[in-house]
């Protein structure tokens, strides 16, 4: 059995994806562990979900036993931005099958999106005009594979890996267990946060959530970022309607 | 494992599948407005940083005071250092030593 080229092509370019896979599929595993799940339950979240922010935020409601509409409702809206680049993903596959387009597009992540994004376009401008992007959709179609199930297949066993890892952790890094996610997912926003208005979103969201939580243990925090976040994008559209 | 677990995580698996399936079939090469793009942005970012502070001062529905200064001083560094330096998991490995080893040194607020 032999791989086309672009798959190959995408095996290649997948590497930095698994070198940042390994990492925080590592800590999502030692995490879990902390919040006492089960290492197949994770390994099995890691590949239904294969989406780090939205694993990361349901380990504590799934270790306390909060509602599963809490959980449900959490993961569709961390995870609504796939909505967006799977739709800008799916015209570089032209003449592929939709079922395979379908079970495919489960491979679809923030990294995994990105650089296969940024290749078919960088592609699609230096194509002639002959060589339609449809023309090109197989090729594009195993580009994206290649990375894309590589990149998978790491973050699934490095969560098992770190599940393992964390069971040879001592007591009494409680602490440090602890600060993992939180950790994690404060350093990744920092990453990502452009504007001004983002950061007071997110400044905002940060302060209120305790007394939300307190208010109410299930809801209350939820309820607060999605007020805060509504509430902030509301406001920056109005400030930018009048000032055009 | 627990089989209520596992129902949830399949549920999970599920909700995510459909969101990057639909597009698939019904907005192939459709392009969404920009505001709404925003507003996806800003509502994850405003549940991230609610599940950051929730998972870092509260054990269940309980306000950790004591150790919340401890915290709160190894998430600012790790946020800095990830900022300064633009490597996240730089930032959280500093946080997390921090946030393990200012208990163990003693420091009190």
């Amino acid at each position: 059995m032999s791989f086309s080229s672009p798959f190959r092509a995408g095996v290649r370019a997948a590497v930095p994806i698994w070198i940042a896979y390994i990492s925080t599929s590592f800590t999502l595993g030692i995490a879990a562990n902390a919040y006492g799940l089960h290492l197949g339950e994770i390994v099995l979240m890691s590949a239904s979900v294969f989406a780090a922010p939205a694993q990361f935020a349901a380990l504590e409601p799934l270790a306390s036993g909060k509602p599963a509409l809490q959980i449900f409702l959490v993961t569709f809206l961390i995870n609504l931005r796939f909505l967006v680049m799977s739709a800008a993903l799916a015209p570089y596959f032209g003449r592929v099958k939709r079922s395979t387009l379908l079970l495919s597009s489960h491979l679809i992540s923030i990294s995994t999106f990105i650089l296969p994004y940024v290749h078919f376009q960088k592609q699609s401008s230096e194509l002639a005009e002959a060589e339609r992007i449809e023309e090109r959709g197989k090729d594009n179609f195993h580009y994206f594979l290649g990375l894309a199930a590589t990149s998978f297949s790491v973050w699934v066993v490095g969560t098992g890996v770190g599940y393992w890892a964390a069971l040879h952790v001592p007591s009494g890094f409680e602490e440090g267990l602890k600060f993992l996610l939180p950790g994690y997912f404060a350093c990744i926003l920092t990453a990502e946060l452009k504007g001004k208005s983002a950061l007071l979103i997110v400044m905002a969201s940060f302060l209120a959530a305790v007394p939300g939580a307190l208010l109410n243990t299930d809801w209350g925090w939820l309820v607060a970022a999605l007020a805060i976040g509504t509430v902030g994008w509301g406001i920056e559209e109005w400030i930018q309607r009048g000032s055009r | 494992m627990d089989p209520a677990r596992i129902a949830i995580i399949l549920g999970m698996g599920l909700v995510t599948f459909l969101i990057r399936a639909v597009p698939q079939l019904f907005f192939a090469g459709r392009s969404f407005p920009e505001a709404f793009e925003r507003y996806l942005r800003y509502l994850s970012y405003a549940l991230i940083s609610s599940i950051i502070s929730t998972n870092l001062f509260l054990a269940g529905p309980r306000f950790e005071g004591a150790a919340a200064p401890h915290r709160a001083l190894a998430l600012a560094v790790a946020v800095l250092v990830a900022s300064w330096t633009g490597q996240p998991l730089l930032g959280m490995v500093i946080g997390t030593l921090l946030a393990q080893t200012l208990p163990w040194l003693g420091v009190t607020w």
